[in-house]
């Protein structure tokens, strides 16, 4: 299983970026559930190795939305935040990076999802569509809301896109 | 700030922790062992059950139904040229009923096995059969489907029946092969799609492969190809037409059973056998997701300049130019392959280096065009001036470095 090994070795840090994202800036939850997806990805590794990054981005999104199903079954206290790491840089850099971690963190998991996989990990909305098993329309709908939501969270530091 | 960049720059310093690659490993095939174990005791659980009744049960007890799979190759009416050779199914069945390595993975099977193509091949005639079967921790019955050749099981896989997503991707391939390294057959299913193959790729000047591609033959919904595995024979199945361009489409590709195992691909001739992603500038982030998401082999392979069926390489050298555009190489079978990008990220050109020759002192020596210095890499040791570990980024004109390795200093002639 060499590949998957150097699959392991070579694309942990930039899945791990996706699934900070994904659950909403916990970086603790999102350690875990990429340990997990790619522990679950060996003993398929066969049949998913010719596109084994879409298949761990879908079970990423899958496993993001399951950790969020399975809190809000047990009421516990608000999910705190995990660390948001400090970017280099100039200090407005920091106060941008928090708040857009922060304003992601308060989406719908399934809003947070498609915003992260079309403007961070650049999927198409109908590669958006089929990792998260929904269609074109709601991958458009999702967008449309999620950028508004975000553009009221983030306050006056104003986000723009393309 | 745009979310992308937003969402890049909050993500910039995230990396995983240290041990994080070997505690997958360990706990991938710990869990995958475990469960193996667990598949195989359920297995031989449900033998001795199913033992017991057939022996307690009276003659005039009905037979216990097993699962029952969707998959409408289970009841379709039996296709090919050898469809009424009523011996050759019967033996094909017989071959399918002998326990293989498959069985270990599935908890129950259905005595459901129904042979929905007979045909002849170049190899001789062969049966292509699926049954039902259950899964641990699944309650939907999904679908063995596999080939039978001279009463020897070829290959046997899971057709998934989850509605779900998650498994969407784990598609079924339907490509079977037989016959020799020197000439094979290839049993290829439809599944409701065309499928196209090609073989003997051309590496162009621009250093792009390209190939010409036909469509497989489909009679009853399956295909018989034959060709040399030498020539790096290439199967897609698609809703569409051939590829009109060199862009690798290897998400649509299938793979028998012979081509997918990893040690038939395996490390390239050569190759340093090294795992890491290597700095050689100071400064190390990362662009937008042009370089973020994908390695620089995933690049130029979609780019074409990689054909289907090589190994993911394992480690690549990137660094920031001084004049603001982005390099990364890594290696293939054919030596160094650097791209350049732009500073936003965008796709400049591909960078050809020389051969790799393990053992040797710095290794990794790609020259940069527009006087940007050379990519110079060699893991364990320190490089340059400055002793940056693994790799250094040498400006123009450099014509030796100092090499550190072990407490001893060698300089090494470029």
């Amino acid at each position: 299983m060499q590949d998957f090994e150097d699959f392991v070795a070579l694309r942990s840090q930039a899945l791990l970026r996706t699934a900070y994202l994904l659950c909403g800036g916990d970086i603790g939850a999102a350690e875990d559930i990429l340990q997990d997806v790619l522990m679950n990805m060996y003993g398929k590794w066969r049949r998913i190795r010719t596109s084994p990054e879409a298949y761990a981005r879908t079970a990423l999104a899958n496993a993001a939305a399951n950790r969020w199903r399975r809190r809000s079954r047990k009421p516990e206290a608000p999910l705190e935040l995990g660390a948001v790491p400090t970017a280099r840089g100039h200090e407005q850099q920091v106060v941008d990076t928090d708040s857009v971690v922060r304003a992601l963190g308060q989406l719908p998991r399934k809003m947070r999802a498609v915003l992260v996989l079309r403007f961070f990990d650049d999927l198409s909305e109908a590669e958006t569509a089929r990792t998260l098993g929904c269609g074109i329309g709601t991958v458009k709908s999702q967008t449309s809301r999620g950028l508004a939501r975000m553009r009221e969270l983030m306050g006056e530091q104003v986000l723009t896109w393309n | 700030m745009e979310l992308k960049q937003a969402m890049e720059a909050a993500t910039a310093d995230l990396d995983v922790r240290p041990g994080f690659v070997g505690d997958v490993m360990a706990g991938a095939r710990l869990r995958h062992t475990r469960r193996l174990l667990t598949a195989t005791a359920v297995v031989a659980l449900i033998a001795g059950v199913t033992t017991g009744v057939v022996l307690t049960r009276s003659p005039s007890d009905p037979p216990v139904p097993g699962p029952v799979s969707g998959d409408a190759r289970l009841t379709a009416a039996t296709g090919g040229d050898q469809a009424g050779n009523a011996e050759l199914i019967q033996r094909s069945l017989t071959a399918w009923g002998k326990p293989t390595t498959i069985h270990n993975l599935v908890t129950e099977i259905s005595p459901d096995a129904h042979v929905f193509w007979a045909g002849s091949t170049p190899e001789g005639r062969v049966s292509l059969i699926a049954q039902s079967v259950r899964l641990p921790g699944s309650t939907e019955p999904h679908a063995l489907v596999g080939l039978v050749h001279d009463d020897t099981v070829v290959d046997q896989e899971i057709v998934y029946n989850n509605p779900g997503n998650q498994l969407s991707i784990s598609r079924e391939q339907g490509i079977y092969r037989l016959g020799s390294n020197e000439n094979a057959t290839y049993v290829v299913l439809s599944l409701g799609q065309k499928v196209f193959w090609s073989a003997k790729p051309v590496r162009g000047q621009d250093l792009r492969y390209s190939r010409q591609w036909q469509e497989a033959p489909f009679e009853d919904g399956v295909a018989v190809v034959t060709a040399r595995p030498a020539d790096k024979p290439v199967f897609i199945r698609t809703d569409t037409g051939p590829p009109t361009d060199n862009v690798n489409h290897d998400q649509d590709r299938i793979v028998p059973r012979q081509e997918a195992r990893p040690q038939t691909t395996g490390q390239p001739q050569g190759g340093l056998g090294w795992r890491d992603a290597m700095w050689a500038s100071s400064r190390q982030d990362l662009l937008g997701p042009v370089i973020l998401q994908k390695t620089v082999s995933d690049d130029l392979k979609q780019r074409g300049y990689l054909d289907y069926g090589l190994p993911l390489m394992a480690w690549e050298v990137r660094a920031w130019l001084p004049d603001g555009r982005f390099a990364a190489v890594t290696e293939t079978p054919d030596g160094l392959l650097g791209a350049l990008y732009q500073a936003d990220g965008t796709f400049e050109r591909v960078l050809p280096g020389g051969p790799v020759v393990k053992g040797t002192p710095v290794p990794v020596r790609l020259a940069l065009p527009d006087g940007q210095g050379t990519i110079l890499a060699d893991r364990g040791a320190l490089l340059g001036p400055e002793e940056r570990e693994n790799a250094w980024l040498a400006p123009p004109g450099t014509t030796e470095v100092a090499v550190w390795r072990s407490g001893q200093q060698t300089v090494v002639p470029l």
